[in-house]
């Protein structure tokens, strides 16, 4: 706080308007992010689990994985590589995979040129951009090993599966697979 | 006066608010602190998807920002900011800064993955407190007496109230949203188990519990399970208005939170320590106090 106290009565009437402001903000923006049902940072609207699980409909997930210098296949934990995404990597994936940053109303410079390269966003492959996270995912895990460690990787390799639903089994139906040598 | 129409909370005083102000900033830098933010900036700029109010921002300073050397900088203002305000030190500008350094970074990671809900409840709190005297009492601010003496009432326990009726508000809608979503549907026995093998399929998820395909066999309960949650986000507004709901509210949230982390996979620590909100902090200190053995006299 300020030391130049001001007159009580002017700094009660000024934190007046400032709560009725930020009361008003805040108000505001929760009722229209709850009519609306729909988050547009930063105005959130509490839709966490909002839609529940369906059995008959299942989903589609994905596993990154990795080859180390000595053969053995081994699971990445990519929230711990990228660990500010920690809760937010398979938001990340799924997003890189459906080529979510290619559906900006303004792209990134050399978004739009591999866009404009491919001819438009239906001819752009799946996951245009996983390859370039999965080098980056591969650079941090091999550089968190000592240069001479077997377990460093030689390869990063994003799978990804289905669940069909309709009964509580055959969670592993294989659909796609990205892969990277480092 | 405001404290005339509204009835402010019990102990909501200058104290409280700023006990509120260094939880609500000691978590955001002690979650800074332990985050390699020189990784995230190793991630392509490319895969940016900038939400909200964050596509108002230009590409060449996602491209200057998302570096090593660049999120490194911003890790140290970060934290900086962070530990003036939970310190409670130049309150009234360090905490209006953590709050906007803050905003940002939490925009620039839904950028990245998804829309997030835990941390929001935090980030608006950081905003009340942002405009609210918080370093009146409980700052380094208030011992060098560089802050200003108000009289209690709602100076001080109107913020604290806001906050309240955010988190109060967070779990309320919340309820009425899946209802509004899924209806009566919500409270099939397959929501939850398919809900939580869905979460627990990949090994992308902060945590890799494998809980959740026990649920199928317990699907007798989950319908009630799921009632009993939904009973509660509606009914936690009680726990702004009542002194007896309040501890019960709070302790079935931190029962809530934990089961989530193990059956889902999905956690939601920042809502946890927002429940600090709920706590009267200057009865607390005096309990501490009467805790305290006096000092003998020598002699």
């Amino acid at each position: 706080m300020g030391v130049d106290a001001e007159p009580p009565r002017r700094d009660a009437r000024r934190l007046r308007v400032v709560y009725a402001l930020v009361t008003l903000a805040l108000g505001a923006s929760q009722l229209w992010a709850f009519a609306a049902a729909r988050d547009l940072y930063p105005f959130a609207a509490w839709r966490q689990m909002m839609a529940g699980g369906d059995l008959r409909t299942g989903g589609s997930y994905f596993m990154l994985r990795g080859t180390t210098v000595a053969g053995a296949q081994v699971d990445i934990p990519a929230a711990q590589l990228s660990d500010a995404l920690s809760r937010n990597s398979p938001g990340l994936v799924a997003a890189t995979a459906r080529n979510g940053s290619f559906r900006l109303r303004t792209l990134h410079p050399d978004n739009a040129a591999l866009l404009e390269s491919a001819g438009g966003f239906e001819r752009l492959p799946r996951g245009a951009r996983l390859p370039e996270l999965l080098r980056a995912w591969g650079a941090i895990y091999n550089e968190r090993l000592p240069p001479d460690s077997p377990r460093r990787l030689l390869a990063v390799r994003l799978d990804e599966y289905r669940w069909d639903g309709g009964t509580y089994a055959d969670y592993q139906r294989f659909i796609e697979s990205w892969r990277v040598e480092l | 006066m405001a404290s005339r129409i509204i009835k402010l909370p019990h102990g909501a005083d200058a104290y409280t608010l700023g006990v509120v102000r260094a939880v609500v900033h000691g978590v955001f830098l002690v979650s800074a602190l332990d985050t390699h933010f020189s990784d995230l900036g190793r991630l392509p700029v490319t895969l940016l998807r900038p939400v909200g109010a964050m596509q108002l921002l230009p590409w060449p300073l996602y491209d200057a920002l998302l570096t090593p050397r660049g999120m490194l900088i911003f890790k140290v203002l970060l934290t900086a900011a962070l530990a003036l305000g939970a310190l409670g030190i130049w309150t009234s500008v360090s905490t209006k800064i953590s709050f906007v350094l803050v905003l940002f970074y939490q925009g620039l990671l839904r950028s990245l993955g998804h829309f997030n809900h835990d941390e929001m409840i935090a980030v608006y709190f950081l905003g009340v407190l942002a405009f609210a005297p918080c370093g009146d009492a409980f700052s380094l601010d208030s011992r060098r007496q560089k802050s200003v003496a108000r009289p209690a009432g709602w100076v001080h326990g109107y913020p604290v109230l806001l906050m309240q009726v955010l988190l109060a508000w967070a779990y309320f809608s919340s309820a009425l949203l899946k209802l509004r979503a899924a209806g009566f549907g919500y409270f099939s026995p397959d929501n939850l188990p398919t809900l939580a093998i869905l979460h627990s399929l990949d090994n992308l998820h902060e945590t890799q519990h494998r809980y959740a395909f026990l649920l199928p066999e317990y699907r007798a309960y989950t319908t009630a399970a799921v009632a009993v949650v939904f009973a509660w986000e509606l009914l936690f507004p009680l726990a702004i208005f009542s002194k007896r709901a309040r501890p019960p509210l709070l302790a079935f949230g931190v029962v809530f939170h934990l089961a989530s982390r193990y059956l889902l996979n999905v956690f939601f620590p920042f809502f946890l320590a927002m429940y600090v909100v709920f706590i009267d902090w200057t009865a607390v200190a005096a309990r501490l106090r009467r805790l305290r053995p006096r000092a003998r006299p020598k002699g």
